[in-house]
């Protein structure tokens, strides 16, 4: 049970690891407590000053009634949202594991300038391409669509450069005895290449689906105004007026469009530890 | 009670022709029926809004134009401007849209608001009717652009235990600020760490008021041409406050947590601080959240000039100038500015609607002895809104000199109206 | 998108002379094929969505413009750029964005590597640790501002709890221009943690374990096998994490807008106007576009430097175990 990846802890370093990882723990953990409980004070105890971590006479389901009270639909952004990051992410797996395998092992000119070019474009901050995007996706005919919202989702730079990387770390030797056998590398890729990036996978799929799922500004410049389209970020938003915003609501919101990514992490997480023997590499 | 208030109203109307300058019972606006149909895009910010404008829209196609229809669209308020300048420069604005006095000046020198003016004298409409701090901020060259939806104003509310548990009386809507200074002094109680009054913060509910009783538009001339933070009054203003504050009488920006005037307002809900200055949108947070005796009064007179001023916004309807549909997107404004189309947001209770005529069924929604027709009064002696979108966060940046890093009024006054002097160059 | 794609199919029956760029030999070339055939999609949708909006920003650029349809852009030439170097906001906001690259990048990639390090070990409780540090990720960044504007707050604040045994109790952290970067960069680093602890977990798991169990026969200590075995075979995630964390921190907007909206965007005096937000605020509250646009491509070319120069430092001290670059 106790078997260590190199050797077991001694005691006291043991002591001092879990001191150091409670503490930051807390730390982490601090704003997700202050959301779950102000998604459960009654408005009274909203703006108490000093602030107040426990609710005194917590309402939770109450907030939750009155949330789908103010926002009748919210269950539809939900399933707006899930409809995206379920698009784009899948999208992006085919897309961007193709290219990360091209960029990898496939020498063709001006592969350099062309990676770096898609790199680039992480290099420029959304609030100077924000109008030029309204007009593109206008001109296009695709305002207040799905496809606007998934379609140039499917696209990363990001996610390319992730796999690329986890893809290079795989000894080549691996490759080159399936192409032997006659595989084309798009079955190469798939049945050698992913799986043994088990954890780099894992990795993306968390990352591109918090994402897609938590995206704001790219919905809201795309589809602005089209309340069949909206997603959950922002039927949020929407919940915070100019003057009043019932924050214990909003918070309600919040933690209900977190509950999905919490339980996404938690089933995806021992792809990190355990990526290795899953994808079978032991035996090598 | 509340009718003889209105009745004090009205003879205060009519003895200074300021604010309502027509008596009420003539400031009428008739909607008329439409001579064209079409569908219209509107845009709010609000969902809340949005509601009560639905029920509007619905009397509008039942009563005046069975041939028209309105597409309400809501989008959040914090990127609601971001928004805009999209579809500025797509050229395609809504037909109808949401605006406040701050911004009106940018999209109307881009020529891109409808003048509605010939369509108020149309509809044989005295502009007049609607008081000169709500619309004024919407007029260029005489012209109305916009309709005003609803008007905020500002008052004091003020703890009511605290001031009886301190044996003072109750502040009434004459008191000057020496009392309010004297009751301010007696309220604090520097052991318990409760503050007398949180009266600065943020540009409407803050410290222009205080400018605005001295005689002085607040940080910049109404025709944008000057900063006026170096004016006497201004900095009478701001000493008296910055005062109160070295006394200890005030909270710092950093005790409250924030230089937004809801900041200053959570701390008198939480009754770190007896008096706060809070605007009639703030209403239904105080019914709802808070566990004392509380009242409203009106902002306390300067002792010179005599006067109680309250900085007044009033969020304006206005039309793209390239809409398709001007004809019957100014008749639709036209609708909504009317006593009919107006009603509903009487009877919401929340904003104040626009309407000289409906004040009374807005006090009336709260069903409350407090004194709301304070806020009503504050209309009277009102000052629109003069800082526009390009200044930034200038309004904000002087408080934190003064109120916070305890800067010099004078210093932080000559930063400010530098930084601001620069905005009105470049416009 | 369309002059592209028949761009690409036009040139595909050619003659072998005709195809020589592609590669030396036969295979080289239908390598080269393969590859160029693999990044296509990703790489034509990035131009497309991305590419072109860029592009349209960079013209921009070259114009001045309120952003208005029916007043259309004018064209200035290069002005924009000439003021971009006389002007003292651009400076100021250049070197805030630095700082804050230093401040975030360092600090920040050490401290995932450690809770990486911690958590690949066999720990109890270590799936709930995991979870726990990614949850920053998935917080709402408006319970997360409330709660950071709460911890800095003078007086109130648990900083300030924690600082005040020194006699440092009541500094006014979010307000003084010469503190507020603090807080900011504290809530950067608070945000990306979970992000690169899961890229440095991933990497982990690409490292061979018999090789730790070779080495340890062989009688290295623990450091000596982070430093040889460890290091150097996840220098191709901590590379990643790198490139990433630099354009990240090149981008810092959302943290400095939530930090000091409470108090005055972008701190007293521009305190904490990065770049990004500079042109923000040059581009919506300004309504400059074009002067916009300019920052917008001086931040691009800065960060591609960079990039570049890391690109380039690779080679001297990233392994892949496949011999690639």
């Amino acid at each position: 049970m106790k078997r260590a990846l190199g050797e077991d802890l001694s005691l006291p370093m043991r002591l001092l690891t879990y001191a150091i990882l409670i503490i930051g723990a807390v730390v982490m953990l601090l704003p997700f407590v202050w959301m779950l409980s102000t998604a459960c004070k009654p408005p009274q105890e909203l703006n108490l000053i000093p602030v107040q971590l426990i609710p005194q006479n917590p309402v939770c389901f109450e907030n939750v009634a009155g949330l789908y009270e103010r926002s009748e639909d919210f269950n539809n952004y939900l399933r707006n949202s899930a409809l995206v990051t379920l698009g784009r992410t899948l999208g992006q797996l085919i897309t961007c594991s193709l290219a990360a395998y091209g960029f990898a092992r496939f020498k063709f000119p001006g592969r350099e300038i062309i990676f770096a070019l898609s790199l680039g474009l992480l290099m420029v901050p959304f609030q100077a391409i924000m109008i030029p995007e309204y007009l593109l996706i206008r001109q296009i005919g695709w305002l207040n669509t799905f496809q606007a919202l998934i379609v140039p989702g499917i696209f990363s730079a990001f996610a390319m450069f992730l796999l690329r990387q986890a893809f290079l770390q795989i000894p080549l030797e691996l490759e080159e005895s399936a192409l032997l056998d006659g595989a084309n590398p798009l079955q190469v890729l798939w049945y050698v290449v992913l799986p043994l990036s088990a954890a780099a996978v894992a990795a993306f799929g968390v990352i591109t689906v918090q994402g897609a799922w938590n995206d704001f500004l790219f919905p809201l410049v795309v589809a602005p105004t089209n309340a069949d389209t909206r997603v959950a970020t922002i039927g949020i938003a929407l919940l915070q007026g100019q003057r009043d915003t019932p924050w214990n609501l909003l918070m309600m919101a919040s933690f209900i469009a977190t509950v999905p990514m919490l339980l996404l992490f938690v089933v995806l997480q021992r792809y990190f530890i355990e990526g290795v023997s899953m994808s079978g590499l032991g035996g090598r | 009670m509340k009718r003889s208030l209105t009745l004090f109203l009205l003879m205060i109307i009519a003895v200074f022709g300021v604010g309502f300058a027509q008596a009420q019972d003539d400031a009428v606006i008739t909607p008329q029926a439409c001579a064209e149909g079409g569908t219209l895009t509107m845009r709010v910010w609000d969902e809340n809004w949005a509601v009560v404008i639905q029920q509007a829209i619905d009397l509008w196609k039942a009563e005046y134009c069975p041939e028209g229809d309105v597409v309400l669209e809501v989008v959040p308020w914090g990127q609601y401007w971001d928004l805009l300048r999209n579809n500025a420069a797509a050229g395609d604005l809504p037909d109808i849209f949401n605006i406040s006095q701050d911004r009106f000046p940018f999209y109307r020198d881009n020529e891109a608001i409808l003048n509605m003016q010939p369509y108020f004298d149309a509809a044989s409409i005295d502009t007049t009717l609607w008081g000169s701090g709500m619309v004024d901020p919407y007029r260029v060259e005489g012209d109305l652009y916009a309709a005003p939806v609803n008007w905020d104003t500002i008052a004091i509310f003020y703890n009511v235990d605290m001031y009886e548990a301190a044996g003072l009386e109750l502040p009434t809507d004459d008191w000057t600020w020496d009392d309010f200074a004297e009751d301010a002094r007696a309220l604090t109680n520097a052991e318990a760490d409760v503050y007398g009054a949180a009266v600065y913060s943020e540009f409407q509910a803050g410290y222009p008021n205080w400018i605005a009783a001295t005689g002085t538009e607040p940080i910049v001339d109404a025709a944008r041409t000057e900063c006026t933070l170096d004016n006497e009054g201004s900095l009478e203003a701001l000493n008296f406050l910055n005062g109160l504050y070295t006394e200890g009488v005030m909270p710092s920006i950093s005790t409250l947590g924030g230089t937004s005037a809801d900041d200053a307002f959570n701390f008198w809900l939480s009754q770190r601080v007896a008096m706060v200055s809070g605007g009639s949108w703030k209403l239904p947070a105080a019914f709802e959240q808070t566990t004392f005796n509380w009242d409203v009064v009106q902002l306390p007179r300067n002792p010179e000039t005599e006067r109680s001023r309250s900085i007044l916004h009033s969020v304006g309807y206005v039309a793209a100038a390239n809409t398709d549909l001007p004809d019957l997107a100014a008749n639709f404004i036209v609708f909504l500015a009317s006593d009919e189309g107006q009603r509903f947001f009487a009877e919401a209770g929340g904003v104040a609607p626009a309407n000289p005529g409906l004040q009374d069924e807005w006090v009336a929604a709260f069903d409350s002895e407090k004194n709301i027709q304070a806020f009503v009064n504050a209309t009277v002696d009102s000052q629109g809104v003069t800082i526009f979108s390009e200044l930034g966060d200038v309004p904000n940046e002087l408080v934190i000199n003064i109120f916070d890093l305890n800067m010099p009024v004078e210093e932080a006054v000559s930063q400010a109206c530098a930084t601001i002097d620069e905005a009105l160059a470049g416009q | 998108m369309a002059t592209r794609t028949s761009k690409l199919s036009t040139t595909t029956p050619a003659s072998g002379r005709a195809w020589r760029w592609l590669g030396a030999t036969p295979m080289a070339r239908r390598r080269a094929l393969w590859g160029i055939a693999l990044v296509a999609p990703n790489v034509l949708g990035l131009l497309f969505f991305f590419g072109i909006p860029v592009v349209m920003a960079f013209v921009t650029s070259l114009t001045e413009w309120s952003g208005f349809a029916n007043r259309p852009p004018v064209f200035v030439g290069l002005e924009n750029f000439t003021r971009l170097l006389g002007d003292g906001d651009f400076w100021q906001a250049l070197g805030v964005t630095t700082s804050l690259l230093l401040l975030t990048v360092p600090v920040g990639m050490a401290l995932a590597l450690g809770v990486a390090l911690l958590l690949n070990q066999k720990l109890q409780g270590r799936a709930i640790f995991r979870t726990i540090y990614f949850l920053p990720v998935i917080t709402s960044t408006v319970a997360a501002t409330v709660v950071w504007t709460w911890i800095f707050q003078p007086r109130y604040g648990l900083v300030s709890a924690a600082l005040a045994p020194f006699g440092l109790g009541d500094l006014n952290w979010l307000t003084r221009p010469d503190l507020i970067l603090i807080p900011v960069a504290v809530v950067v680093i608070w945000q990306r943690l979970g992000f690169d602890m899961i890229l440095f977990l991933a990497g982990l798991q690409n490292i061979p374990r018999p090789l730790y169990e070779a080495a340890t026969i062989d009688g290295a200590s623990g450091w000596q096998r982070f430093r040889f075995i460890t290091l150097p075979l996840l220098s191709p995630t901590t590379f990643l994490i790198g490139v990433l964390a630099t354009i990240g921190a090149f981008q810092i907007f959302d943290q400095v807008y939530i930090m000091t909206a409470r108090t005055t965007r972008g701190g007293v005096g521009g305190s904490a106007t990065t770049l990004p937000l500079l042109l923000y605020e040059t581009a919506f509250t300004e309504s400059e576009l074009g002067y916009a646009s300019a920052i917008a491509l001086a931040l691009f070319l800065l960060t591609l430097g960079v990039t570049l120069i890391q690109l380039r430092l690779q080679r001297r001290w990233v392994y892949y175990e496949s011999g690639a670059t």
